[in-house]
């Protein structure tokens, strides 16, 4: 790898470095068995990296009763947290819905109200003395005269009336 | 060497969450309040509740006025494109895109930051108007409130009108208008990211308005409405008016003025004023004859006046110095008063105030109710004008006996009619009948006249609409009684009295225990078409017959009977014109704009006036000349009583009591209905000439 201590390394390895035939016969001498694991040496580095494949194929890991229990509390534990937030948020949640259906109720009470009020008028305008004269000279009646009419149950407010 | 690295990673770890922890500390407890404040700045609304303005009813509860929500769109015309502007909105509202171009464009180089488009938008506008909302952010929608008069003009002057902002400008919307209005509510709403309201926190309930119920009874007011416009039109009269009221409660059943106008159309700059004048409750008018119930009541309260007493009408002419009196049936001479009444004689009528003298006949103007408001809720009330004493003249109780210098309005004269119809009993006039669940109660009545002399009054009343000029107000199958009026109207300009008149007829029916009076008075009619008999009697036939049939009074009188009257109706026997003219007083009390009658009157001693012929030998007792002492004048006095026969009492009598009478003191009878006797001509005790029928008209 060239880093700086390989850097300073050769540079000084270059001033009092072996030469010439004991240069070479050094190298033989130190040539020895390759780690057939071992990867490419790194020039003038003393770092050297392996790579081997290991089968854990065979390997099995053995049962542990207590994680499973454990395994089981955490679980559990977890359940009962979610309910115990779920019941403190549920009653916010169920007034913030409540809240929403309230507005839209409230909402509606007086669109409801409005159009009463306009059927009201229309009612009042259907029924107005101009019209309903207008309507009783198109269609040729004539007033009862005030011995003519007999009310069967009191006075009118929808009462029953009978001509005689 | 790991342990110090794991112990550097676990104080970095704890470093950190200490900073969490004093970041939550500073926002959930130092700060806690502001950033509160500032959450519910953002997430809550406050929102207003609007307060309906109260409904008005009528007496069986149908709406007269209401009001209902609506909707209008307004603008920033500084931060809009004029023209993309006035095309979407002119196209989405139907309107006219140039004018609104123009508008928009105006408020723009005015650097006005606010323009109201259009109120009261139609739903499918409203609508449209949203979805363009949701698009751009130069629209804006507010929400109002609009009256509606669902009848239009039906009781216009009664109700009257609101403005722009839904506050009275007219009639019962204007002096109620506190009640009517309704406070608005307010609430703090959460909202959600959407604006949508989750829950109101705190709210300020709204007040609605107090809905009223008034007296008026939509039929009758249409049926008045109605005939009065079709007689001001047919008689080309100016204006007119008609009341009804009901004696016992004070009720006012119907107020009518004509012209009129529509409550639903807002008052426009320049508009003519006329229409939306009360005419019987703002325009005080001098009377004429119908102001000779007064006279005559005044007379049988504090004289010995009955209605056989003779009375002269000196052939319809009488003398005031130099001054003259024109009766407008001449050739009348001493008849019962009954007779002089009916007739309309206006010298009778002056007798009689001359009998009553001024102190008394001043005492009965203000206990009638004249010249002082009735209090009714409505603006603009004229009290009309009731001279002080001491501002009466030679001529004045001549005049006043007569239904002149002084002036009522239509109301007033519902409210005299009143007293006679109800046995004496001034009811002061009630319009508002209910105020939301709490019933008004009725106002104390105050004694005027005595029972007695109500009843007889009301008798001779009747004697009008038999004999006398109200003739054309006879109601089929009902009793009734009237008096008609016909009074000239002052020209200002010229300071003289015109031939235009105010033509007046005041009736009740039925008799025995009358239900309804009506008053109907036509202003501004002309020639003897335009007398009270001949104008205004007949509008009261139709809204008394209108009246009696809505609230189912039983008939108290054949059908059958004739419907002209017993005497020849030709135009003259309607004639009740009260000459006005007596020689220039210089002014008119319609013109005065000095206050009558204040309070109570302090009264000199009357110079005692001399009126009429010198008086024959007269009969015992009777005062001579002028009186030495301080009273009411001396009456003119009466020629001698004729002897011979008089014409008996039948009256209360059967028809075969009637006709065994008759055969045994030799009369001869025309009767007239059936059952017991009830109206006679000639009246009891007037003398009996011969050959002379006797009309008897009898009734169940």
């Amino acid at each position: 790898m060239a880093t700086l201590p390989a850097f300073f390394k050769k540079n000084e390895e270059g001033a009092g470095a072996p030469r010439g035939r004991d240069a070479a016969t050094r190298t033989n001498r130190m040539r020895a068995v390759r780690d057939p694991f071992q990867l490419r040496a790194l020039p003038h580095e003393h770092l050297f990296l392996y790579n081997k494949r290991i089968d854990n194929s065979r390997l099995v890991r053995e049962a542990d009763p207590k994680s499973r229990g454990a395994c089981w509390s955490a679980i559990g534990a977890a359940s009962v947290l979610a309910v115990l937030l779920t019941s403190a948020s549920a009653p916010s949640v169920a007034t913030t819905i409540a809240g929403y259906k309230l507005e839209a109720l409230r909402i509606e009470e007086r669109r409801l109200l409005e159009e009463h009020r306009g059927l009201d008028l229309q009612e009042a305008e259907l029924l107005s003395p101009a019209r309903l004269d207008r309507l009783a000279q198109q269609n040729n009646l004539v007033a009862p005269s005030s011995g003519q009419v007999f009310h069967l149950e009191g006075k009118p407010q929808g009462a029953v009336a009978m001509a005689k | 060497m790991v342990e110090r690295r794991l112990t550097c990673l676990a104080v970095i770890i704890l470093l950190w969450g200490a900073a969490i922890l004093k970041n939550l500390i500073s926002l959930q407890v130092v700060h806690h309040r502001e950033y509160a404040i500032r959450a519910r700045s953002i997430q809550e609304v406050e929102v207003e509740i609007p307060a309906p303005r109260g409904t008005i009813f009528d007496r069986d509860g149908r709406p007269l006025a209401m009001s209902l929500a609506s909707r209008s769109v307004f603008i920033n015309p500084m931060k809009v494109d004029v023209g993309v502007a006035s095309d979407l909105l002119g196209y989405l509202l139907h309107m006219d895109r140039g004018e609104l171009f123009l508008k928009i464009k105006q408020a723009a180089d005015a650097h006005r930051g606010y323009l109201t488009i259009k109120r009261k938008l139609t739903p499918e506008e409203y609508d449209n108007l949203l979805n363009l909302k949701s698009r751009v952010e130069w629209v804006s929608l507010s929400h109002e409130s609009q009256r509606h008069y669902p009848n239009g003009t039906l009781a216009a002057h009664v109700l009257g009108s609101v403005d722009f902002e839904e506050k009275g400008n007219a009639g019962i919307e204007k002096s109620l208008d506190t009640e009517l209005r309704g406070t608005p509510g307010r609430t703090r709403l959460l909202t959600d990211v959407h604006r949508r309201g989750i829950a109101p926190q705190t709210s300020i309930p709204a007040k609605p308005g107090t809905s009223l119920t008034l007296t008026i009874d939509e039929r009758l007011q249409f049926v008045a409405e109605r005939e009065i416009a079709a007689a001001v039109i047919g008689y080309h009269a100016a204006s007119g008016s008609v009341v009804v009221m009901k004696p016992d409660t004070g009720d006012i059943l119907a107020m009518a003025s004509y012209p009129t106008f529509d409550p639903n159309i807002p008052v426009e700059r320049g508009e003519d004023a006329k229409p939306r004048m009360n005419h019987a409750f703002s325009v005080p008018f001098e009377p004429g004859s119908v102001y000779k119930v007064v006279t005559y009541s005044a007379g049988f309260e504090t004289t010995d006046l009955r209605p056989e007493t003779p009375i002269n009408c000196n052939g319809g002419k009488l003398t005031f110095g130099i001054r003259t009196i024109h009766d407008s049936h001449a050739g009348m001479w001493v008849v019962p008063a009954a007779t002089a009444f009916a007739k309309s004689s206006n010298i009778g009528a002056i007798q009689v105030g001359l009998k009553v003298g001024q102190v008394n006949m001043h005492d009965y103007m203000l206990r009638f109710g004249f010249g002082q408001k009735t209090g009714l809720p409505l603006p603009g009330e004229s009290p009309g004008k009731v001279y002080r004493l001491e501002r009466w003249g030679k001529t004045s109780l001549a005049s006043v006996s007569m239904g002149q210098e002084v002036s009522v309005t239509t109301l007033q004269l519902a409210q005299a009619g009143c007293v006679i119809a109800s046995g004496g009993m001034l009811v002061k006039p009630r319009l508002v009948l209910k105020r939301g669940d709490r019933t008004e109660p009725v106002p104390a009545p105050v004694r005027v006249l005595k029972p007695e002399n109500a009843i007889t009054m009301r008798q001779m009343m009747e004697g009008v609409v038999l004999v006398g000029t109200g003739s054309r107000a006879r109601l089929a199958g009902y009793s009734s009684g009237g008096k008609t009026g016909s009074a000239q109207i002052y020209d200002y300009a010229s300071k003289h009295y015109t031939h235009t008149y105010n033509g007046s007829y005041m009736g009740f029916a039925p008799m025995a225990n009358p239900q309804v009076v009506v008053v109907v008075t036509l202003n501004g009619t002309h020639g003897e078409n335009g007398f009270g008999g001949h104008a205004a009697a007949p509008v009261f036939k139709i809204v008394a017959g209108e009246a009696l049939r809505v609230f189912d009074v039983p008939k108290d009188l054949p059908e059958n009977l004739p419907a002209r009257t017993l005497v020849a109706g030709n135009p003259e026997d309607l004639n009740d014109l009260a000459i006005a003219d007596l020689g220039g007083a210089g002014h008119n009390i319609l013109q005065d704009t000095e206050d009558a009658e204040t309070g109570e009157a302090e009264t000199a001693p009357p110079e005692p006036p001399v009126y009429g012929p010198h008086p024959v030998e007269t009969a015992p007792g009777a005062p001579l000349g002028p009186p030495a002492a301080a009273g009411p004048p001396p009456a003119v006095a009466a020629p001698p009583r004729p002897q011979g026969p008089r014409v008996p009492n039948f009256r209360g009598m059967t028809m075969r009591a009637v006709l065994a009478e008759a055969a045994a003191k030799g009369l001869f009878i025309l009767p007239d209905g059936s059952g017991i006797a009830r109206v006679q001509s000639p009246p009891p005790g007037a003398p009996l000439h011969q050959g002379e029928r006797i009309r008897v008209q009898f009734a169940q």
